[in-house]
């Protein structure tokens, strides 16, 4: 997915603010924030999977954390290469198409980091931490680990694009303490805007993101109807 | 058969088995916690290479006979302190789950 496509898609969606959340890496981000012109505002992120096989969003507002967090994860991973026969490939590509560099390691990989830490590390660098489509699998957290562990996070969940959110709230009573998000989850242009999160915010901030997530002050979230079953 | 015995037949070493003369009447692989949830049986001995501290309290909701670490995955202390303060036998085994559990179902079995 080149900027330029992913920029137009958004727009064509009608999508105020997008978060681009490559596996493992962040790098991305910051071309397709220098193409949107804030048109949509543009959340540096990442998605991480933990060493329990847990998937994890990471969202930042500047570019520098996340940087330095992609840089800390990389070191992490297995010094296996990317095979683009199998996997694709692994490019950053800037706001003019341009392939800026190949990423070496495969980002399919999980870190070898214990979810809480990694969560530590998102909170650290000032990002928020929000676990990937937790009911599904691979990678959900209430699918992996069966219940939400222990301590205050996770604030705010996502749910997959597909997914009923009457149903999964029969199936794990559970979220109904949590603010659920419903994002695209997109791998390929024509799936972005398939799904989304209403919010209602004074500016589209990480603070004010923050307080939506807690239902404080005014600020709240809606996620959209599930989109039809993948195929 | 007791955990005890089994533990001695196949060699698994103790980390907390607060219980050792709980009777093992089957067993369950899987790294899954919500597949552990719904389909393990009280009794199961549960072999798994997860070791995220919400195994304990996902065996002892499912009333596990034991949990087994796979191929000398080690938890870390906090999950063997929440395991002997939930009273949740745990153990661990050098062998990888396929052979932890053909042993297993050897003992089950003969």
């Amino acid at each position: 997915m080149s900027p330029a496509r992913i920029v137009r898609e958004a727009r064509r969606a009608g999508l105020d603010l997008i978060a681009v959340c490559d596996h493992n890496a962040a790098e991305n981000g910051r071309y397709v924030r220098r193409l949107a012109g804030e048109m949509p505002v543009v959340l540096m992120g990442m998605e991480i999977q933990t060493a329990e096989e847990v998937e994890v969003l990471a969202y930042f507002m500047d570019e520098e954390s996340p940087l330095l967090l992609q840089e800390e994860l990389y070191q992490t991973l297995p010094d296996v290469s990317c095979d683009p026969q199998l996997f694709g490939d692994q490019v950053v590509v800037d706001e003019t198409g341009e392939i800026v560099r190949h990423v070496e390691r495969l980002l399919l990989s999980p870190v070898p980091l214990p979810l809480a830490d990694v969560v530590r590390r998102i909170e650290r660098l000032g990002g928020l931490a929000v676990p990937s489509h937790v009911e599904r699998l691979p990678g959900g957290l209430l699918a992996v680990l069966g219940l939400f562990p222990e301590g205050n996070w996770p604030v705010a969940v996502e749910i997959a694009p597909w997914t009923p959110l009457a149903d999964i709230c029969l199936t794990w009573p559970e979220l109904r303490q949590h603010s659920i998000l419903r994002s695209s989850d997109a791998h390929y242009p024509a799936e972005i805007g398939r799904a989304w999160t209403d919010f209602r915010l004074d500016a589209p901030t990480l603070e004010e993101i923050h307080s939506a997530f807690r239902n404080r002050d005014g600020r709240t979230l809606r996620p959209s109807r599930e989109t039809k079953e993948e195929a | 058969m007791q955990i005890r015995e089994i533990a001695a037949d196949i060699g698994l070493e103790a980390l907390a088995v607060a219980d050792p003369g709980r009777e093992v009447a089957g067993g369950y692989c899987s790294d899954l916690l919500s597949d552990v949830l719904a389909h393990t049986q009280p009794g199961d001995l549960w072999i798994t290479h997860q070791r995220h501290l919400n195994v304990v309290a996902v065996g002892k909701l499912r009333d596990v006979a034991g949990i087994v670490f796979a191929r000398g995955l080690r938890p870390s202390p906090e999950v063997v302190a929440r395991a002997d303060a939930e009273q949740v036998n745990l153990l661990i085994s050098s062998d990888p789950a396929f052979v932890v559990a053909g042993k297993l179902y050897s003992l089950l079995h003969r």
